[in-house]
């Protein structure tokens, strides 16, 4: 007999000798810990049964264990067990209209750090993402065997946060007893800058080493950080050789983050890389549609067309174009018409492109190849120099529509068909060439940051 | 069981005790009081399964024994008794009241019934003065939020830090955080409780009592212990993590506005009257006229606005709250002048007083 069983037996028999009332206080939420060498170990919820089931009915506990196993010969009580356990949170529907605000951060678990509303059920897939999203639910089946680390990287707002979380969120309702950490690689600075000042570092040390399943999220900003990298590379190493699932997001692939150290960069290859690059029309259309749904919101077909049309790179900004629409129309009461719609998104769609020059292009390219903006103009013609240079020139004459005969001259007074060569060799890549893609539109961010 | 004690320190521990007693249907030993007399002490006793608090009073010991009275019955009627000498006596499961030359019978139950409330036999925590206590812990009981869904708000926070006690309390709409100085810590080995609402409320009104002196904090298994010399609250503690609340107290600002606290009070509480069913009051910042606007409006009843000077750093902003939840914090703010920031990050709005930085206040904005 178990021992759930043994104290459901007894418990029976208890019933038959007290009062209904007494049974239901003393007795519901209690239950058999241990046996062990003749003392039964039981677990109360409080200290008021524990004194009540002590001192009153001691005697008619050990007499019915007793009867059913012998072996039973002293009753030990405890306070606690797990009767608190929280009952499943109801995800309480976010009524549109109640204005008052609340703080955001309390829906956060505080144990996980895991915020319950990114589910996989709420998660868009279209061919931009299915490769990552595919990624993310086979760990969640096999933790730590299949691919570890989980790299997920892609541009800002396509829901890397949204996968990492959904697959947080997902293995904790598969395996409740695992230890989940999702953070941020700047909270891990922080909290790494915080141990090192208050000389907490073995607590620090052992906090992530302890965790079944650590999820860290923008993992690029420790790029240049060289005690964080290092730090985190041990707690990289002790987690993957016990098979414990990493998870890793960043904005760019690993080999694009310049900076990090190599022995990080070659580990994060090491297991699965996906990508999430940007959303198509039509499943910005579907995102719209979870997103409408999921607001108790009725929008026509034609405006989310309108929406989805006119953004298109962003996830976040279709939402926040779509809580635009709500908002206003909840204030002014208005029938939702296409025309409506187009008067309150004016000035997000068609916000006046942020101007850019060939400086700051210059810039940004440099930077992003960590060389020197001067390597660029001068007449070098080193691999690692040209590739950069040819993605200047292809950038400058897509964003500015620059002359060719301008573009060389800014570059080093090259001649003009030098330039064409290169816009047209970058624009061939870019076709064939993912990483080259992804590349391009990160420099781009940068541009117009 | 037999004592001899005035009415008016009968009264008084009475108070004490029956204020937790409910009405509770599936075990009625609970409407009652237990007296109990031993050697040298008279106790009186009273639980609902969560808080237990024993009051001890003093008076004359003639025979030990003890008896549980139906709470309501004997509270009132003791209450309207002259304060002369009042003689109790217990004969069966009856109590014997004599005062003057008022006689009478009040039926009860055996002692044997009613619930023994645990003993926490641990050395205290810590000590603390009743009033620094009481103080601080009512500038925050009233925010926290009795939420079955959520049972870690539902009760007050405590850290114990080396000379002080971080407590706070929210509802998810707004947050209070008080720092309890000067206290004599001992040990900080559990150094995270949450205590119920309900407890800590209690705690607030017994400390009331002049007779009280200081404040002795016992933990132990789930159990806190408030010793207050001859009255003890025990309860059970809340389970669960309090949220990490210090990551939600804004920290870069639109808007500082330094203000005078009781011309704010009335301007609000003016504008309420305005204020419709959302309780909504508009707050119009202007740092170039150095001007505080508040407004309202009901379609039903009208509207309102009003303007009061401050000193203001920051960008002009327009912002709504419940004024309910802006009247709470500014309720307890004990100086003239109030400060109000508003945080970048969604209007998260801060208030605090100035020159008392033990004290803030959070509260979120109305969606304009």
């Amino acid at each position: 007999m178990t021992l759930k069983q043994l104290w459901k037996t007894a418990l029976g028999e208890i019933e038959l000798c007290v009062s209904k009332p007494n049974f239901i206080t003393w007795f519901k939420n209690t239950e058999l810990k241990n046996k062990k060498e003749g003392i039964a170990i039981i677990n109360v919820p409080n200290g008021f049964n524990k004194e009540w089931l002590q001192n009153k009915y001691y005697n008619l506990i050990l007499k019915t264990l007793k009867n059913l196993s012998p072996d039973v010969k002293e009753i030990q009580f405890a306070i606690g067990g797990n009767f608190f356990q929280k009952t499943e949170k109801t995800q309480e529907k976010e009524a549109i209209k109640e204005e008052q605000l609340e703080f955001e951060e309390f829906h956060i678990d505080p144990e996980t750090n895991l915020n319950p509303k990114y589910r996989f059920d709420n998660f868009v897939v279209g061919s931009f993402n299915e490769l990552a999203q595919a990624a993310g639910i086979a760990v969640t089946k096999h933790l730590g065997k299949l691919y570890n680390p989980l790299f997920v990287y892609g541009g800002v707002g396509l829901g890397k946060t949204h996968l990492l979380q959904a697959i947080g969120n997902e293995i904790k309702r598969k395996y409740p007893s695992k230890k989940i950490k999702y953070l941020s690689s700047e909270k891990y600075t922080s909290e790494l800058v915080d141990a090192l000042s208050k000389k907490g570092m073995e607590s620090f040390k052992t906090k992530y080493r302890k965790v079944d399943i650590l999820i860290v999220d923008d993992i690029h900003f420790i790029a240049g950080k060289e005690k964080t990298q290092e730090e985190f590379f041990h707690t990289f190493n002790t987690l993957h050789q016990q098979n414990k699932q990493i998870i890793i997001s960043a904005d760019r692939p690993p080999k694009a983050i310049s900076t990090l150290a190599d022995r990080l960069r070659s580990r994060f290859e090491g297991g699965m890389i996906a990508d999430i690059s940007s959303p198509d029309l039509e499943t910005r259309i579907a995102i719209l549609k979870a997103k409408t749904k999921e607001k108790n919101f009725e929008i026509s077909e034609d405006i989310l067309h309108y929406i989805a049309s006119n953004i298109s790179k962003n996830i976040r900004e279709l939402e926040g174009a779509l809580n635009r629409l709500i908002v206003s129309h909840q204030l002014n009461g208005k029938e939702l018409s296409l025309s409506y719609a187009k008067k309150i998104l004016s000035n997000i769609i068609s916000k006046p492109k942020t101007f850019t020059n060939f400086k700051k292009i210059l810039n940004c390219v440099a930077e992003f190849y960590d060389i020197d903006i001067n390597d660029l103009i001068n007449k070098c013609r080193k691999k690692e120099l040209v590739h950069p240079r040819q993605v200047a020139m292809y950038l400058i004459r897509e964003e500015l529509k620059a002359s060719y005969p301008f573009i060389g001259e800014k570059l080093g007074n090259r001649d003009h068909t030098t330039v064409i060569y290169a816009c047209e060799k970058i624009s061939k890549q870019i076709q064939d060439d993912n990483n080259l893609q992804q590349e391009i539109n990160l420099i781009k961010e940068r541009i117009y940051q | 069981m037999e004592i001899i004690c005035l009415q008016e320190n009968l009264k008084k521990g009475l108070n004490i005790t029956e204020r937790i007693i409910g009405k509770n249907l599936t075990l009625p030993i609970l409407n009652n009081i237990l007296i109990s007399v031993e050697k040298s002490s008279i106790k009186l006793c009273s639980t609902d399964l969560e808080i237990g608090i024993n009051c001890e009073i003093s008076g004359k010991i003639i025979k030990q024994g003890a008896i549980a009275i139906p709470a309501k019955v004997l509270t009132s009627f003791i209450n309207n008794l002259p304060n002369k000498k009042v003689q109790l006596k217990t004969k069966d499961n009856k109590l014997m009241i004599k005062c003057e030359n008022y006689k009478s019978q009040i039926k009860g139950f055996s002692s044997e019934e009613f619930p023994i409330i645990p003993k926490i036999k641990s050395e205290p925590i810590l000590k603390i003065n009743k009033d620094i206590l009481r103080t601080g812990l009512s500038q925050i009981v009233e925010i926290t939020a009795i939420s079955e869904s959520r049972p870690e708000i539902s009760g007050i926070y405590m850290k114990f830090e080396k000379e002080s006690i971080k407590t706070a309390a929210t509802d998810s709409f707004r947050l209070a955080e008080k720092i309890i100085n000067d206290v004599d810590i001992a040990s900080i080995n559990e150094n995270e409780i949450i205590i119920p609402k309900r407890t800590v409320v209690e705690l607030i009104r017994i400390l009331q009592d002049d007779d009280i002196g200081n404040v002795e904090l016992v933990l132990n298994q789930n159990q806190v212990l408030f010793n207050l010399n001859n009255v003890q609250i025990i309860s059970r503690l809340i389970e669960g993590k309090f949220p990490d609340y210090t990551q939600i107290i804004p920290k870069e600002f639109q808007a500082q506005v330094i203000t005078n606290k009781q011309e704010l009070i009335n301007n609000i509480k003016l504008a309420s009257f305005f204020s419709g069913k959302a309780n909504e009051v508009k707050l119009s910042i202007l740092p170039s006229k150095s001007l505080v606007e508040l407004s309202s409006e009901d379609a039903d009843v009208g509207s309102h606005k009003s303007s009061l000077p401050a000193k203001i750093q920051g960008k002009p902003i327009k912002i709504s709250f419940n004024y309910r939840y802006l009247l709470d914090g500014l309720n307890n703010i004990f100086s003239d002048k109030v400060i109000i920031s508003i945080g970048k990050e969604a209007g998260k709005t801060l208030i605090t007083s100035v020159g008392d930085e033990s004290y803030k206040y959070i509260v979120m904005p109305i969606k304009a």
